[in-house]
């Protein structure tokens, strides 16, 4: 095929954000048609060049064509949004109903949302993958966290060894994810904010494990309260159908369950640690728009 | 001219489900079969089309097949399912109640 109508098609590829199967449906669809189109306008007399040109004219912005097929597929269907809630929903039934400190039920849920990332992932990332994907990764935040109650003179070199390959296992997994749609990469750390107000609120640095066992007791159905609201954000994210929709539904709810963490903990998290967390759950779930941005430019330049 | 593309715009879905009624079509020969059938007044882009038949596909009003010419060129087929055939029915009385209210208010009148 002609350069610039190569050229089109990737930059089609490039902005649909569709999983690889429809990706590669969508492209081969329009691929066929515009070689159709090619054929009718060089039977008609016109050069190679002349044909190229005129069928990019007809065929429209790339971006736009690619913006509108990926809103009439963005919109999730009822069962898909209860899946991709599913895992914050359990999370939240794990607190709730005061199941977090069985064992079996921690392992349970463990190995559940592993196999469902991996599943998902084999799948071709379909959008439900992400939320299941963000707590497959709390794992090794978790033992990273626990690193800190080794003896003294052994945590650090744990950490010297464990927190640059952790690091690297979650940016490479982001990047990846990424790939597919920046929004996704917010959807599976929506989270996080969320966690980390818990944790500050729990304060289980320098104390006792009673201590924060009975501030997490105490926090349990409020914890439990947060996870559902971040279940029914994630309904909602994949409901809705414009992007603009999307990134304010994700905003509002890193803002309402924060506020919830704040409420709940009476004072427990103070406010600059609450400010702290509102701009780091602003980060965390803009920072993937730049970071595909760098990205793409980092691919175009080596491209060229 | 903005006004026009407005209304083609409001009548794509229908426009898309009657030719896909009346046989399974390919992206390309409907842009063409539209142009032909209206002399010339439906100009649809591809930028148009596609996304419309992806909406309709995925409300399941219509579903594209793959199939492979005797030329070895594959094409993406567009049937009409059972879902979108009730909704032309709806849409096809819409129209024509539209049409008959328009005519009797847009025709000059005859004495």
């Amino acid at each position: 095929m002609v350069t610039v109508l190569s050229r089109y098609l990737d930059s089609v590829r490039e902005n649909l954000r569709l999983d690889c199967s429809l990706e590669s449906e969508v492209i081969h669809e329009l691929e066929t048609h515009i070689e159709d189109e090619l054929q009718e306008l060089r039977e008609a007399g016109l050069s190679e060049e002349e044909a190229a040109n005129t069928c990019l004219k007809l065929l429209g912005s790339a971006k736009v064509v690619a913006r509108q097929i990926c809103e009439a597929h963005s919109q999730g269907s009822w069962s898909q949004a209860l899946l991709a809630a599913m895992p914050h929903i359990l999370f939240g039934l794990l607190f709730a109903l005061n199941w977090w400190r069985g064992i079996g039920w921690l392992l349970g849920m463990l190995v559940l949302v592993l196999s469902m990332a991996v599943y998902g992932w084999w799948r071709g990332k379909p959008a439900w993958l992400f939320p299941w994907l963000g707590y497959s990764l709390l794992p090794v935040v978790a033992a990273g966290l626990l690193l800190l109650y080794l003896p003294q003179g052994w945590s650090w070199v744990a950490i010297l060894i464990y927190i640059p390959l952790a690091l690297w296992l979650l940016y490479s997994i982001t990047v990846k994810t990424i790939k597919r749609d920046w929004l996704y990469t917010s959807l599976m750390l929506l989270p996080l904010p969320a966690i980390a107000g818990w944790f500050l609120a729990v304060e289980p640095i320098n104390k006792l494990p009673q201590h924060w066992l009975q501030r997490m007791q105490e926090f349990a159905p409020w914890i439990g309260l947060t996870f559902l609201a971040l279940g029914l954000t994630v309904a909602t994210f994949i409901r809705v159908r414009k992007r603009w929709l999307r990134v304010s539904v994700l905003v509002v709810s890193g803002l309402i369950t924060l506020t919830m963490v704040a409420y709940y903990t009476n004072g427990k998290l103070s406010l600059p640690a609450f400010l702290i967390l509102i701009v780091v759950m602003l980060l965390l779930l803009l920072s993937p728009a730049f970071l595909e941005r760098t990205l793409k430019h980092t691919g175009q330049q080596s491209a060229t | 001219m903005a006004q026009r593309r407005e209304l083609i715009k409001g009548s794509i879905d229908s426009l898309l489900l009657c030719l896909i009624d009346q046989q399974p079509i390919y992206g390309y020969r409907i842009i063409k079969e539209l142009e032909r059938r209206s002399q010339g007044y439906f100009k649809f882009k591809e930028g148009t089309l596609y996304p419309a038949l992806h909406r309709l596909e995925k409300a399941g009003l219509i579903r594209g097949e793959w199939q492979t010419l005797p030329s070895g060129r594959q094409r993406r087929y567009y049937h009409i399912t059972e879902k979108g055939l009730r909704s032309l029915v709806t849409e096809r009385n819409q129209w024509r109640d539209f049409l008959a209210a328009m005519n009797l208010i847009i025709q000059p009148a005859s004495d």
